[in-house]
């Protein structure tokens, strides 16, 4: 599982928000390598820079300066199309807020990010349904995201990240909206894609119990890294 | 994405969109209606004017009291009367001289003299109002262009009969009226001979008879004279030896003129011009009103995609390109035009329909659109086919924009 094995490179990355005038300086020239198969806790104050982090190695935004690696392949010099066609097949993201489409049912949610890579229907019917029954939501399918509970809705969105088999999973505060028994579920379902399906997980926490589970912990301070802990 | 897989997700977003979004496809239901009303409206009267064009004789010439330049619209008379009002509209009329005038002319080969005025018509325990032309009942058959239905047009020796319009013997009455059936006209009997195919509510009587219905007409005074010619190649030569003749046996100039002649073929291009300038004019209105559509729409797009930021923001990160979201947007556009087009086809079918009364017997020509039915397949394609570039055209620019947004910053949106 624990191949050894760059996934991730941030290299000298720094990222400052324009806020009017005035510039604000999320990272500042933050190095870490991320290795496949990892499970990677990312810690730290808040306004420490964390999501900032995540969306950066989710593509989902650029760095001011410094580079990106996805398995070798440099993304900050990748048209937009192409980096969205990465985003969708390699990595698969959780919110803290769900971010469910609330006019589709859960079903549909999951399918989605197949319909964009054009999946076929009847190999995305297969495939989602396999997810409902990983995540444990198979009753629920057909129920409009309002239909659900937090923690259910939670789920859904885990099968959806799941949905285009990606390599890694990343989560800023998945258990944030969640009470400490649902989230604790939702930390020992991502524990077990970890485990089971081999996928590299990062996740950002203020909770502890995360600490638990992490193999690496990333602690940030003030937009830069403060501490790097690996478990042998 | 595929395009099946787009199309489902605009259609999903039109079926979830607010009531705010319908009342935008009202706009274009609007526009669209008011052209398919008026296309199939001009559609129809281009039918109907080269039909008549067809029908009515070109050898024909109508004769009326009064000069065109005169009668209305001019504040003065030209020239003038010197000595004053020597001459009121009542007091030009024409009579028995004028026919005896004609008559001196070698190329008329029949003087048909008429009157007219409207009446009540009575049948039953029922009544309504009829326009009356009493008209020379031995000459009439030879210039009258009618197509019967039923019956015999008026002849020599007829006295209380009358040919009927269509509509009188069909819609008029709760019962229809037939050949030979009695209806009673300002006190006196007449018997039906003949029934017009047409959609009219005219009534044809000898002149005596007419004398007798239509009160305030004096007998040997007439409001028209339809003349027939020898050669309609030659009638403008006809009109000009007409006119002189009259001039001279009238004693009035060129300028003072107080009688009209007119040919059946000028009749009808003025006709026809006239109905061209009323459905430019119409068609105007119709593009603005499409115009403010279009502008609906946009403006409806806008809202949308800063409404959707959120899921813009959310479908990228899951994978959608630049292109999918464009697609999803102007789908949703085009469908927006799509079904603002159905519907305003189906508003413009009923209104092609309708147009027609609302705008009554006056525009005379207008009565044969009471059959309705007429918006053809190319109309309705034509509508179909404008709503939805019209749609996509307005969705363009929010669309496009849209397909811009970063991933982060729509994600952040609330
Ligand atoms: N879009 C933005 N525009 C301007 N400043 C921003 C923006 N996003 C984040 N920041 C600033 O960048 C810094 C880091 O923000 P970031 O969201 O990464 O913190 P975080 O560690 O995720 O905090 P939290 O634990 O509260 O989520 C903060 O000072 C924040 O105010
Ligand atoms: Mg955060």
């Amino acid at each position: 599982m624990n191949q050894h094995e760059v996934l991730l490179r941030l290299k000298n990355v720094s990222k400052v928000y324009q806020m009017g005038e005035v510039e604000v300086p999320a990272l500042k020239e933050v190095s870490v390598d991320i290795m496949s198969g990892d499970f990677v806790a990312v810690i730290g104050a808040s306004g420490s820079g964390k999501s900032t982090m995540m969306n950066l190695l989710g593509c989902l935004d650029l760095p001011t300066s410094g580079r990106i690696f996805l398995k070798g392949k440099d993304i900050t010099r990748m048209p937009e199309s192409d980096l969205a066609t990465l985003r969708g097949g390699t990595i698969g993201f959780i919110f803290q807020q769900y971010h469910l489409i609330p006019s589709i049912t859960a079903f549909e949610n999951v399918a989605l990010p197949l319909e964009f890579l054009e999946y076929g229907d009847a190999e995305t019917t297969v495939k989602v349904k396999r997810l409902f029954s990983l995540v444990g939501l198979n009753s629920k399918m057909n129920n409009l995201p309002t239909q659900l509970s937090g923690g259910e809705q939670q789920r859904v969105s885990i099968a959806r990240s799941l949905a285009a088999d990606p390599e890694v999973i990343l989560a800023d505060e998945p258990t944030g909206a969640l009470d400490s028994v649902t989230g604790r579920n939702i930390l020992e379902l991502l524990h077990k894609l970890w485990k089971e399906e081999g996928k590299t997980v990062i996740v950002v926490s203020h909770d502890l119990r995360l600490a638990k589970y992490a193999r690496t912990i990333i602690e940030l301070k003030d937009g830069r890294i403060k501490d790097v802990r690996r478990r042998r | 994405m595929k395009f099946s897989k787009a199309f489902r997700q605009a259609l999903n977003m039109v079926l979830h969109s607010r009531l705010r979004s319908w009342l935008t496809i009202l706009g274009i239901v609007i526009g669209v209606a008011a052209v398919i009303a008026i296309v199939s409206m001009s559609q129809e009267l281009e039918r109907d004017v080269t039909g008549q064009f067809d029908s009515l004789g070109a050898d024909l010439l109508t004769l009326t009291a009064g000069s065109s330049r005169a009668a209305g619209f001019s504040p003065g008379r030209p020239g003038g009367f010197p000595g004053g009002a020597t001459s009121s509209e009542e007091d030009i009329v024409l009579g028995a001289s004028d026919v005896q005038v004609l008559k001196g002319i070698p190329d008329i080969i029949t003087i048909n003299t008429q009157i007219s005025g409207s009446a009540d018509l009575y049948y039953v325990a029922e009544r309504g109002s009829v326009r009356i032309t009493g008209v020379d009942e031995d000459t009439w058959s030879r210039v009258a262009n009618i197509d019967l239905a039923n019956g015999r047009t008026l002849g020599p020796a007829d006295t209380n009969v009358i040919v009927i319009g269509g509509r009188i013997a069909d819609g008029f009455f709760d019962k229809r009226l037939g050949i030979n059936q009695a209806v009673t006209i300002e006190g006196r009997l007449f018997r039906i001979v003949g029934i017009i195919d047409d959609q009219s509510t005219s009534v044809y009587m000898p002149l005596d008879a007419a004398y007798g219905v239509l009160e305030d007409k004096e007998k040997g005074v007439y409001d028209t004279i339809i003349l027939r010619v020898k050669d309609e190649d030659r009638i403008d030569e006809i009109i000009n030896e007409v006119e002189k003749r009259l001039r001279l046996s009238r004693h009035v100039t060129e300028k003072e003129m107080d009688f009209t002649i007119s040919s059946n073929q000028e009749a009808q291009k003025q006709r026809s011009e006239m109905m061209g300038s009323m459905t430019t004019f119409l068609t105007a209105i119709a593009a603005v009103a499409l115009l403010v559509g279009a502008v609906g729409v946009m403006n409806s797009m806008f809202t949308s995609v800063l409404e959707k930021t959120k899921e813009i923001g959310i479908m990228k990160a899951i994978g959608a390109r630049n292109g999918d979201i464009l697609k999803i947007f102007l789908m949703n556009a085009a469908l927006i035009g799509l079904i603002g087009g159905i519907l305003g086809i189906i508003l413009g079918i009923l209104l092609s329909g309708f147009l027609p009364y609302l705008m009554g017997e006056t525009a005379g020509m207008m009565r044969m659109f009471g059959s309705g039915g007429t918006t053809s397949a190319k109309v309705i394609l034509l509508g179909i086919g404008m709503s939805v570039v019209l749609g996509v055209l307005s969705g363009l620019v929010p669309a496009w924009k849209a397909s811009r947004l970063k991933p982060v910053d729509a994600l952040r949106y609330e």
